[in-house]
């Protein structure tokens, strides 16, 4: 089977910060976005939205690396990549908010907050987990089904590319794709 | 439309077998459209974008985390009111506005400039001049109706302090609406000061910004809709109960089929007078047609049916499936709900669509402007262009899916008070006894967020079963007359009470009062009800439920319920839940001021319950058994 992960096309954002939004609630405990707002510990998105010049949004999330600098970095062995294939996954019962992933991570997409997961903890690492329970029960990655853009996608990276240079061979010969 | 199931989109036989013609024909429906824009803007559905200044447009984090100020310093409370305030102001401009063409065509009338339209009812052109406090003896019909209209119009601007029916509502009620300061000054005026007060930097107060939507409301409830209402009844005649038909088996697969679409009477009544006309029908039958064939969709159609009995081919969710029959040569509009898809749809078959109105035009449909003094013209020139359409109709596409089903209606206050002997006494008493524990009025939309006819349908089986009288106007006319509601067989599913009071009066437990702007009869009725007792609206057993609303209207008609003293469950939840603020005072805050207050419940069993529970306190309260 070919795996399929979110390819971001930063040229197609608008910022409408959708994908944010839909993060957070697919991450809350009740999945429903009247009822997420409310809970006690509230969800946070794990995708962000950077701005560049004029305003340029840059959406950024975390790209699974392999090897994982932030995963090297953990002492705790709190992100773990035995939850789902390919995913590197921060276990907040683990997790003792040291920092250290974020200082090694280059694309700064961890961010600390309280999280349900382990309420007890006053500020554990929050990142990207690929939404990996949605992806099993067969659906996409919230950011992706909220983005309406194309800026995010979710697709096999080759497939993707491929698609890109058969779009740049008709492109070459001045074909419209 | 992907691989759903039919019977996810629709509860209605024609309506799934017009989704699935529809696919066949590759025609994009109202429901595709909503996947598309699923997963819908989620700032946008809390009710936390502002997009009424240019330092923004702003959103409010709903989980904390980014901005918790609009550019201005707005927050959260102060954006959900403003937007949710400007909802209501668009919704009873709505109403409103439909209500002053009414008015303009009475005062064409009183002035003798126009032929086309007259007085039907003029008794109750009379009676209701004398409620508003006009002399009326001695003066002409055309002298009464040109001072009405002229008082009317007072009632869109703020001369007079209040509007016109100010006096129909209990002294309680007025006396409330006083001291918490929403008495309503002047339809045009309170939505004006909405616009006004939610532009940057004026009202900054949510909870203040509520009640003044609450105010704007009643103007629309208890003066442009109830003008609306009134002046109706005068030009085309008090309803009276009748038997009529409805859902897509209407349409005549030999015959030149128009429908009527919108909210008005004043265009659809003179498309009526037009296919009755022998000239139009042997130029039919030149055609090839059988006759001419006429039948309504949303609130115009109710207009018709209610007054004339003219058939009712479907509501908001059945206008794009009608023309997927192939059978309708022409859909005639005026305003309010006509899905801009109607144009493409029609233009997937020999179909036209035709609009009336200056102020609602749309790119790609056939324009034929209607007024005062061209009506009866301009109808002959719809119905003639339908029988052209005819002509090149494709009978091999043409499917019309089911057959009707018969609904009575009529049931105007007047009519009402005619069949219980001229007073509302014996209503009063029934209620009293126990055998009609309550009444709810259960109206508005269709909605693709929600199986089209369900939470309608079953909402009013529930409350049948428990002895609660139910009203219908609108779009839920609809839904209940194709589940066979509205006839008086359907006692045999209300409670032993109910059922007794329905059998011995021939009515059915389900009663058609007419199109939304009609709500204002059941305003009308609960205020004299309540001053027939000595009490408050809110000490009424009665309640109002709008299950599938999607409408701006239809957020104005709730607020008037309840800033009248009534009960409302809504079935969707109004874009407001991003404020806590303006959340709890809909749900709960709004009883310590209004006596009454929303619930939202999308299951027709539980809202159901809710009502109940509601009338029970009511009851107990009146010192009357639960």
């Amino acid at each position: 089977m070919l795996k399929k992960t979110v390819i971001v096309r930063p040229e197609l954002c608008v910022g409408c910060m959708q994908c944010m939004i839909r993060c957070a609630q697919a991450h809350s405990q009740s999945k429903s976005l009247a009822c997420a707002i409310r809970e006690e510990i509230l969800a946070k998105p794990r995708i962000h939205l950077g701005v560049g010049p004029e305003n340029k949004p840059f959406p950024n999330k975390c790209r699974h690396c392999e090897p994982a600098p932030c995963q090297e970095a953990c002492m705790p062995w709190a992100i773990r990549d035995d939850i789902a294939q390919g995913l590197k996954i921060v276990d907040p019962t683990r997790c003792i908010g040291c920092g250290m992933c974020a200082m090694a991570c280059p694309y700064y997409v961890i961010r600390f907050y309280q999280d349900a997961g382990a309420p007890e903890r006053p500020s554990v690492a929050v990142k990207c987990d690929g939404c990996h329970e949605r992806v099993a029960a067969g659906a996409i990655p919230a950011c992706v089904a909220a983005c309406k853009t194309g800026a995010l996608t979710f697709d096999e990276v080759n497939l993707y590319l491929k698609q890109g240079t058969n779009r740049l061979a008709n492109a070459v010969y001045g074909v419209k794709a | 439309m992907g691989k759903r199931d039919l019977s996810e989109y629709s509860i209605c036989k024609d309506a799934q077998a017009m989704i699935a013609k529809a696919r066949e024909d590759g025609v994009e429906t109202v429901w595709d459209r909503l996947r598309e824009q699923e997963p819908h803007c989620g700032f946008c559905e809390l009710g936390l974008s502002c997009r009424n200044c240019i330092m923004g447009p702003c959103r409010i984090d709903p989980f904390g985390n980014g901005p918790q100020r609009g550019v201005c310093g707005a927050d959260a409370d102060v954006v959900v009111a403003r937007n949710f305030g400007r909802m209501v102001a668009a919704g009873a401009a709505a109403h409103s506005d439909h209500g002053r063409d009414l008015i303009e065509t009475l005062l064409a009338v009183g002035e003798g400039t126009t032929a086309d339209y007259g007085i039907r009812d003029e008794a109750k052109l009379r009676r209701i001049a004398e409620e508003v406090g006009l002399a009326v003896a001695g003066k002409d019909a055309k002298a009464v109706a040109l001072e009405l209209a002229e008082q009317f119009f007072n009632d869109f601007g703020c001369r007079r302090g209040s509007i016109s029916f100010i006096d129909r509502v209990p002294a309680k009620r007025r006396a409330l609406w006083e001291k918490v300061g929403i008495t309503p000054r002047g339809i045009d005026r309170d939505v004006v000061e909405m616009l006004h007060r939610t532009h940057m930097g004026v009202d900054n107060d949510a909870v203040n910004i509520c009640l003044h939507a609450a105010r704007l409301s009643l103007a629309d409830g208890w003066g442009g809709s109830m003008i609306a209402t009134e002046v109706s009844d005068i030009l085309f005649g008090t309803p009276t109960p009748r038997t009529s038909k409805v859902n897509l088996g209407v349409l005549k697969a030999d015959q030149v089929n128009i429908l009527v679409h919108g909210h008005s009477p004043i265009v659809s009544e003179m498309i009526l007078a037009a296919v009755h006309a022998p000239a139009l029908l042997a130029k039919a039958k030149a055609a090839g047609a059988q006759g001419i064939n006429l039948a309504g969709l949303c609130c115009t159609g109710n207009e018709l049916l209610m007054r004339q009995g003219i058939p009712m081919a479907g509501n908001h969710l059945m206008t794009e499936l009608a023309l997927v029959t192939g059978a309708v040569e022409v859909v005639v509009v005026d305003y309010q709900c006509i899905m801009p898809s109607l144009v493409t749809v029609a233009g997937c078959y020999h179909s036209r669509i035709v609009t009336t109105s200056p102020k609602a035009k749309f790119t790609g449909a056939t324009h034929i402007e209607f007024d005062v003094h061209n009506a009866r013209q301009k109808a002959v020139e719809v119905v003639e262009l339908a029988i052209e359409r005819f002509k090149v109709r494709d009978a091999g596409r043409v499917e019309i899916p089911v057959e009707p089903v018969e609904v009575m209606t009529g049931f105007s206050n007047e009519a009402v008070l005619a069949a219980l002997g001229g007073t509302a006494a014996p209503l009063i008493e029934a209620i009293k006894a126990g055998k009609i524990r309550g009444a709810v009025g259960i109206v508005g939309c269709n909605n693709p967020k929600v199986k089209q006819d369900y939470q309608n349908s079953n909402l009013i089986r529930e409350c049948i079963k428990r002895d609660l009288l139910v009203l219908v106007t609108g779009c839920v006319t609809v839904s209940a007359g194709k589940q066979g509601l509205l006839m008086p067989a359907a006692a045999d599913l209300a409670g032993p009470g109910l059922s007794e009071v329905c059998k011995a009066l021939g009515i059915p437990p389900v009663l058609h009062v007419g199109s939304c702007v009609d709500n204002s009869r059941i305003l009308q009725l609960c205020g004299m009800l309540a001053t027939a007792l000595g009490v408050d609206i809110s000490d009424l057993p009665v309640a109002a439920a709008a299950p599938e609303w999607y409408s701006e209207k239809a957020a104005t008609i709730g607020l008037y319920a309840v800033a009248s003293g009534i009960f409302t469950v809504l079935g969707l939840a109004p874009p407001i839940l991003g404020s806590k603020v303006v959340t709890d005072l809909a749900v709960s805050g709004l009883e310590g001021v209004v006596g009454a207050s929303f619930a939202v419940e999308g299951d027709p069993v539980k809202a159901a319950e809710l009502i109940d529970a509601r009338i029970r306190v009511k009851r107990t309260a009146l010192g009357l058994t639960p």
